[in-house]
């Protein structure tokens, strides 16, 4: 009596629950695992044994280890991720500071890298092997062996020390100054958007080969129907699985924070905020940014499943 | 496709409206005309009592305040205290506090706050206990007089108290509301207003400041960690002050009208210390043969493209306690003939060196170049900072590169480094000659035998090779030629109380 669709997401919402226990069994782990005593590393070199049996009662590390680990389970599926061993500010305030500007430059990039990759990808495709392609191949070769931070500091070079057109670095948040977002957005965002195009590019391209070598790509061409049906309406059309799930893929992995671009441009977001914690062994907040990106890349995966449901009927009804 | 043309002429339409508006500042920082200052990191907290943090102290140097504290030239000079006097044995100093000063939050600033606050670091351990190493009590006869016993003469107490930020003045009810780390109150020239995590701190002016009202409204930290983005900002005008200024074009900005830049040697030291409880560097010409073996002018060139001066003691030309000293010259003769001498020709040595301070990693592969005539094999052990004082403390190496920053006083320099009984001496240096003269330093209050006291101390404590001294770094910074009324000081702290900055408009 259960749609087939309802029966497939229940599937895969059980896939990602488990995936998310393992997560949470790896994240509380890597505490235990550091090298020497994570309370005493926060602590600095000297310190009264009041305020580290304060620290480490605090972060609950005096308790047994199941105990913890159900403790810490329990908290953080309240929101509780404890607090930065830094500055005592709660891990889940300081996440969901850095969320936005990481979620604005996820957007941007993946917009740019689509608007870029599918006609590229499709173009090179249905040339291929002649001029354009070949042109097409080397650019996204070359996009995707420069390294981002270079890329970065070359378009600062570009656009804000010759041209002076944006600014180099910063963030505004949108509600507040929605100009001032975008124009601090444009040159970080370029910037994963264009090494993402180039990967993006390169998948477009052999999925829609693949789809084009089929058969019935061959049967709807030879029964006459114009090239542009031909193109989306079968081979496009087709490509679309593999496609939207290498772009859930990128989406993910930018969500989960572009550290280097994030510090050239000085972009407040995770991928910083990591870089920072795993520089003053901050565990808890690298604890909870390593929950929190994955459970970003859960949801975007899970979005991306329901999507195929979408656009591919079979999916729908097996 | 009618709906994805849409988005495309869009994002299309926006992007070029975006680009050709003309390039202004939309930060917190431009309605207010605030100072605003690129740093190369995120402090990791603001309570000036408990960080270590250099990125903590730039921000709190200007929200707090302590007794007495370094002028340019690094002589202690009357901040909270208006006047001190001590007494005919040397052994009470009493501070009289200036009137009328208050706490950010309005609350008046009295003797009672300086013995709280003293008295926090001593019965925390805070990490700056050791400056009251030789203090008995600190007491309040009244509220604008603060008594300073101490068991010994201590020539360096106003160095001890007034250094640095990290012995500030708080306040009692900041700290125990639980405020101080992330809104610290103070009583300094600029007041804390906000932080944006990973983004910026913003600071606003203190009219009721005791040294008069900064002539900036305030001021924006923001913190810009890739030093070519921090440059490219400050020639855009999109900030006015930055010392995250890539090294390898330091040449080329001092021909640059456009901006200020200050390279200012500095009063920090970089050394390698040999393990002297380890055979064959307990040998004192073993070390001797490390010093002559090592290119001081390599090292400097490597780690800081010139920009910082070669030494061969630890504390720079031009501070008043320098001391002249050359013995040393790169001479891989000189270094194998002390081998010889000794009759020890050691083969390999674990040199430990922390990614944390990229120096250490790039000296020590100059260093590993330099000593291979010499037969030895240096083994570069690269390790995090944590582990790193972890091997230190345990003498688990044969060499090791390290620094030592925010030093005034000699003492400073020397004591917990060379004397046999000195906290941070891992290297096991000991010398009954250098004791003597560190102790009698520490209680010398004729200035001029003080110091014949430490240049004969630092001269033994080089000739023996305790520390290997290699260079002094400087302080690096560049500024708009808007700003005036800021300079850069040898001891890295960055005041912008005085600063101000002309014709906001046009940028």
């Amino acid at each position: 009596m259960t749609h087939p669709i309802v029966r497939f997401l229940v599937r895969r919402l059980a896939y990602s629950l488990v995936v998310l226990v393992g997560v949470l069994i790896v994240v509380f782990a890597l505490v235990q695992l550091v090298p020497g005593d994570p309370v005493r590393i926060a602590l600095g070199t000297r310190y009264t044994p009041e305020a580290y049996d304060a620290l480490r009662a605090a972060s609950g590390l005096d308790r047994p280890l199941l105990q913890q680990f159900f403790g810490y389970v329990g908290s953080a599926l309240t929101g509780n991720l404890g607090v930065s061993f830094r500055n005592g500010d709660p891990v889940a305030g300081i996440l969901l500071d850095r969320l936005p500007a990481t979620a604005s430059l996820a957007a941007f990039g993946i917009v740019v890298a689509l608007l870029i990759a599918l006609p590229a990808g499709i173009y090179s495709a249905l040339r291929e092997g002649r001029v354009g392609d070949v042109i097409v191949r080397v650019t996204s070769q070359f996009g995707v062996s420069i390294p981002d931070f270079w890329m970065g500091i070359l378009l600062i070079a570009l656009f804000s020390s010759t041209l002076g057109w944006l600014p180099t670095s910063g963030y505004r948040p949108l509600l507040e100054d929605p100009g001032g977002w975008l124009r601090h957005l444009v040159l970080p965002g370029l910037t994963v958007g264009l090494v993402a195009a180039a990967i993006l590019t390169r998948y477009v391209r052999s999925a829609v080969l693949e789809v084009a070598a089929m058969g019935y790509v061959r049967t709807a061409r030879s029964k006459g129907l114009p090239p542009k049906v031909v193109t989306f309406r079968h081979t496009v059309r087709n490509a679309l699985v593999p496609i939207l799930t290498i772009t859930g893929i990128q989406l993910a992995t930018i969500l989960g924070g572009v550290i280097v671009v994030e510090v050239v441009f000085a972009w407040p977001g995770l991928g910083r905020l990591v870089f920072n914690s795993v520089a003053s062994r901050d565990y808890p907040v690298i604890q909870g940014a390593v929950l929190l990106i994955a459970v970003l890349f859960l949801a975007v995966n899970l979005v991306v499943d329901m999507l195929y449901a979408v656009v591919d009927p079979r999916i729908r009804l097996s | 496709m009618r709906p994805l043309r849409t988005v495309v002429s869009v994002v299309v339409a926006a992007l070029v409206a975006v680009s050709c508006a003309p390039a202004q500042r939309v930060d917190l920082g431009q309605g207010s005309g605030n100072l605003i200052a690129a740093i190369a990191g995120e402090p990791d907290q603001l309570d000036p009592q408990k960080t270590s943090a250099y990125f903590s102290f730039e921000v709190l140097e200007n929200v707090f305040d302590t007794l007495v504290e370094p002028d340019t030239n690094l002589e202690m000079k009357p901040a909270l205290a208006e006047s001190w006097t001590v007494s005919p044995d040397q052994l009470a100093w009493t501070f009289r506090l200036r009137k009328g000063v208050t706490f950010h939050d309005g609350s008046p600033f009295t003797a009672a706050d300086v013995v709280y606050s003293y008295r926090r670091i001593v019965d925390e351990k805070l990490s700056n206990v050791d400056k009251f190493s030789s203090v008995a009590d600190v007491t309040a006869p009244d509220d604008g007089t603060v008594v300073i016993r101490v068991t010994r003469p201590t020539p360096n107490l106003l160095t001890n108290i007034g250094g640095f930020k990290g012995m500030a003045i708080v306040s009692r009810k900041n700290v125990e509301s639980g405020q101080i780390a992330t809104h610290p109150v103070g009583t300094g020239p600029f007041s804390f207003v906000s932080q944006k995590s990973g983004d910026s701190i913003v600071l606003k002016a203190n009219p009721a400041y005791w040294g008069g009202p900064p002539r900036i409204p305030g001021v924006t930290f923001e913190f810009i960690t890739e030093p070519s983005t921090a440059l490219s900002a400050l020639q855009a005008g999109e900030i006015d002050w930055t010392d995250s200024v890539p090294t390898q074009r330091i040449s080329q900005l001092k021909d640059d009208d456009s901006i200020h830049l200050a390279v200012t040697p500095s009063n920090d030291y970089w050394y390698l210390a040999l393990n002297e409880a380890k055979a064959p560097w307990n040998d004192p010409r073993v070390r001797q043969a490390i010093a002559y073996g090592v290119d001081r002018k390599s090292i400097v060139q490597a780690t800081s493209y010139g920009s910082a001066t070669a030494n061969q003691l630890a504390i720079p030309e031009g501070n008043p306690w320098y001391t002249p000293y050359d013995k040393y010259r790169y001479d891989t003769d000189e270094a194998r003939r002390l081998l010889d001498e000794a009759g020890v020709h050691p083969d390999r040595m674990d040199l430990l060196v922390t990614s944390e301070y990229p120096e250490t990693v790039t000296a020590a592969q100059v260093i590993a170049d330099n000593l291979a005539p010499l037969g030895i094999t240096v083994n570069i052990r690269t390790v995090d900072f944590a582990t790193w004082l972890d091997e230190q403390n345990s003498g688990n190496f044969d060499m090791l590169m390290m620094g030592w920053l925010g030093n005034i006083d000699p003492d400073d320099f020397y004591y917990a480094q060379h004397h046999t009984d000195g906290a941070n001496n891992a290297q096991k240096f000991s010398n009954p000659d250098v004791d003597r003269l560190l102790d009698a330093g520490r209680t010398e209050t004729d200035r001029s035998v003080r110091q014949q006291d430490y240049a004969k101390a630092a001269t033994i404590i080089a000739d023996q090779v305790s520390y290997l001294y290699l260079y002094n770094p400087s302080v690096i910074q560049a500024w708009t030629t808007r700003l005036s009324g800021y300079d850069a000081r040898r001891d890295g702290a960055i005041r912008f109380r005085t600063a101000s900055l002309s014709g906001g408009e046009d940028r």
